[in-house]
């Protein structure tokens, strides 16, 4: 049933998007690169951590979309996302993922999906002082939700609040052109709530992100990115994870993402790392 | 404790001090370059080039083409020619209208100004104008944005 609603809803967005941008000016305003690709959740930003900016190159008078595919192959386990975004005016971004994450050893998976809204409070990434700053939110329900039930969460489903500040810096490092983002999270979530939100260990609720990354030309940037996370559940141990990362913008329209992941430990398993493959599609 | 020293020293020069500690393996603020912009550009030839290649970019793009409607073509080419010498630290002077004064009643959008930009890029990229000295131009034009936008 709840299947049925998202595909719905899922259907919905995509019907709404394609019938804006179908009457809106053409979004390609943004300089390459800097509408960022699709994160894990759906939002416009690196891979494991959303940024400031909002997905597509849609600017202050267009509308933009993405979709994307996001395969993950860690130690034990694998993570499959698929999701879409749609951007108002690079103000609102609205963004759809859902996710499975299957256990390899005994092929068990979890799905779960995600809604985000992100809106763009302040500044500009690229022009003037000041940061582009952006709040976001993400609801996340668990598909699956025995597993988190078994291990010890307190819900299958929860909202997490971010607020987030990116800025570019046209010449920079070697005259290249670099960005950074940092992102200061308040979540519950155990591991980006695939075990569900909260615990019987309930850590504290802030978390810092953070993400660098470098143009080396004006179609390949690489950069690194770090997201704190909560430790809530006193069966498990949670840690922190990061990736370093390759981007590949041969135009407006395509993007390809490869990353080597440190996810920490997972589900009782140590040392999770692994490859990270993502390609993206904005309109 | 070198490295620190060189990171503060290097600190004192950049703006990008924060982003240049974050990066300490890859810091290479010294590595930046401070050769004249204007000959990194090629000189009047590469200036002369960029600006041909850019007024060709902005006539074949619709989203802003309306706004150069009016222009005096042979005018917009010389004094963009010596803005983009002069900004470069070029043997020119610039003697056009301010950008307020250029830009006036326009009211450009941001996504018009992008474009823009964009134009650019790509007009230095057919002038074959290496990424380091595009970047150093880009950022010295960027500040010029809230003279250009909205007026």
């Amino acid at each position: 049933m709840t299947n049925k609603i998202m595909s719905k809803k899922l259907l919905m967005i995509c019907g709404l998007s394609a019938t804006l941008f179908a009457s809106a000016t053409y979004a390609d305003s943004k300089i390459k690169g800097t509408g960022g690709v699709s994160s894990i959740d759906g939002s416009s930003g690196g891979g494991l951590i959303p940024w400031a900016t909002l997905g597509s190159y849609a600017m202050d008078n267009e509308i933009g979309a993405t979709g994307f595919i996001t395969r993950a192959e860690i130690n034990d386990f694998e993570l499959a996302v698929a999701g879409v975004s749609a951007n108002y005016h690079d103000r609102i971004e609205v963004s759809l993922a859902r996710q499975k994450f299957t256990i390899k050893a005994n092929d068990a998976s979890i799905s779960q999906d995600k809604i985000g809204l992100k809106v763009k409070l302040a500044g500009d990434v690229i022009y003037g002082a000041m940061p582009q700053i952006s709040a976001g939110l993400v609801y996340s329900k668990l598909r699956d939700p025995a597993t988190a039930v078994a291990v010890g969460a307190d819900s299958v489903k929860g909202n997490e609040i971010y607020l987030s500040g990116a800025k570019v810096w046209l010449n920079s490092i070697a005259n290249r052109t670099a960005m950074l983002n940092i992102n200061a999270r308040y979540s519950e979530a155990n591991q980006y709530g695939l075990l569900g939100f909260g615990g019987d260990d309930q850590d504290k609720k802030l978390q810092w992100e953070l993400a660098a990354a470098l143009f080396i030309t004006r179609s390949v940037a690489i950069g690194f990115e770090y997201r704190q996370k909560p430790d809530n559940l006193s069966a498990l141990t949670e840690q922190a994870a990061q990736d370093i990362f390759i981007a590949w913008f041969p135009n407006k329209n395509f993007s390809v993402t490869a990353a080597w992941l440190d996810l920490g430990e997972i589900a009782g398993s140590e040392k999770q790392t692994g490859t990270y493959l993502s390609i993206q599609g904005a309109f | 404790m070198s490295k620190i020293t060189s990171i503060i020293r290097c600190c004192q020069y950049s703006r990008h001090c924060l982003f240049a500690a974050l990066l300490i393996p890859i810091s290479a603020c010294v590595s930046n370059n401070d050769t004249n912009l204007f000959q990194d550009l090629g000189g009047h030839a590469g200036v002369a080039q960029i600006t041909d290649n850019f007024i060709m970019e902005i006539a074949n793009d619709e989203q802003i083409i309306d706004y150069f409607a009016d222009s005096n073509v042979q005018r917009f080419r010389e004094k963009i020619e010596e803005h983009f010498c002069a900004i470069a630290d070029g043997p020119c002077e610039y003697t056009g209208d301010t950008m307020v004064q250029v830009h006036a009643g326009m009211n450009i959008g941001e996504a018009d100004f992008n474009a823009v930009v964009d134009n650019l890029i790509v007009a230095m990229d057919k002038a074959e104008i290496p990424i380091a000295a595009q970047n150093r131009l880009l950022a010295r034009l960027a500040p010029l944005r809230p003279e250009i936008i909205n007026q």
